[in-house]
């Protein structure tokens, strides 16, 4: 029967497609909040990449067949267990490297001038408050533990809820509600009454 | 419910807007290399969903060129088959039993037969001798 089976054809690729432009928009629509939440657990621009495009991938290759709805607490999911496993290994190289009786200075670790240099651009003076207050916020950040910091970012980043956060982190929504309780307080006593 | 619904606080509402400024200044490089993990992430997805009659269209090339290549190879083989060239020589070894054809296949058996200096080839001494042999024989 080719005429069905032409129907057939023209119906599942228009669904693969269709789920394709779905999965690409759902991406594009968390790369970057993906990147900043793994960048400020990582605090490695190129870790930050790698574990964010891992995520994508792995998503892309596991759960694409789950509703569309569900993608976004798994992506999150993936890319805490990818963060986890980029810090351990980094630990478990740190203290390798503790143990070599040499180690030479590493050049790439040395701050490029270029990024170092102050701007020539005039800044708006709101401009410069908002820079400020966004390095005081991420150096604060860097000082929460890891659970408060990955609650954080995603309520207030992401804007995920209790329940998908819970589903993000892999632990109750009891534990996320108080991971967020704390992390709210230890911010706002690192930031002071002037931040806001 | 998202937190994006939820009632937040001063703090919570200057802690987004700081948080989403600085996603907006990611520098183009991050958002290119990014761009590029998306589209392998969704090239990966369809790969995965593409049906089967799809990924056996895909194959039709491949398919199509080794079996182009096993005719080919069958041909070749029936046009020069072993047993034929088998038989050209046990005919040619039963007809001249005297012949042989490793030294006629190979450069210096030419060379036998077309002497250069002229006073007659290698074959027809050899001919004249085995006459001869046979005639003492005869004798």
């Amino acid at each position: 029967m080719p005429v069905e089976s032409h129907g057939d054809v023209e119906l599942s690729e228009s669904s693969t497609n269709a789920r394709s432009r779905a999965l690409n928009q759902f991406l594009a629509g968390v790369e970057l909040k993906a990147f900043k939440i793994a960048q400020a657990a990582l605090r490695h621009e190129d870790d930050a990449l790698d574990a964010v495009q891992d995520a994508m991938l792995q998503l892309a290759r596991a759960y694409s067949d789950k509703p569309a709805e569900e993608w976004k607490p798994l992506f999150y999911r993936i890319l805490e267990n990818r963060i986890r496993d980029m810090q351990r290994r980094r630990t478990v190289r740190g203290r390798v490297i503790a143990w070599l009786p040499f180690r030479g200075d590493d050049e790439d670790d040395e701050p490029d001038p270029i990024a170092q240099a102050p701007s020539t651009d005039p800044s708006p003076v709101k401009k410069l408050e908002l820079e400020e207050a966004m390095g005081a916020l991420e150096k604060a950040l860097e000082e929460l533990p890891r659970r408060q910091q990955q609650v954080f970012l995603l309520r207030t980043l992401e804007g995920l809820d209790v329940a998908e956060t819970a589903v993000a982190m892999g632990c109750s929504e009891g534990s996320v509600k108080t991971h967020y309780f704390r992390a709210l307080q230890a911010l706002r006593e690192q930031l002071g009454e002037s931040y806001v | 419910m998202s937190a994006q619904g939820e009632q937040l606080t001063d703090f919570e509402r200057r802690s987004r807007l700081v948080l989403e400024e600085s996603v907006l200044r990611i520098d183009g490089r991050v958002r290119s290399r990014l761009n590029q993990a998306r589209h392998a992430a969704v090239e990966a997805a369809s790969a995965r969903h593409r049906p089967m009659f799809w990924r056996f269209f895909t194959l039709v090339p491949t398919a199509g060129a080794a079996a182009a290549a096993l005719l080919l190879a069958t041909v070749l083989w029936h046009r020069v088959p072993d047993g034929e060239s088998h038989t050209v020589v046990a005919e040619l070894t039963d007809a001249h039993p005297g012949i042989d054809l490793d030294m006629l296949s190979d450069g210096e058996g030419l060379d036998l037969v077309q002497d250069g200096d002229g006073s007659g080839s290698f074959y027809e001494w050899a001919a004249d001798q085995s006459e001869a042999g046979s005639n003492e024989t005869d004798t």
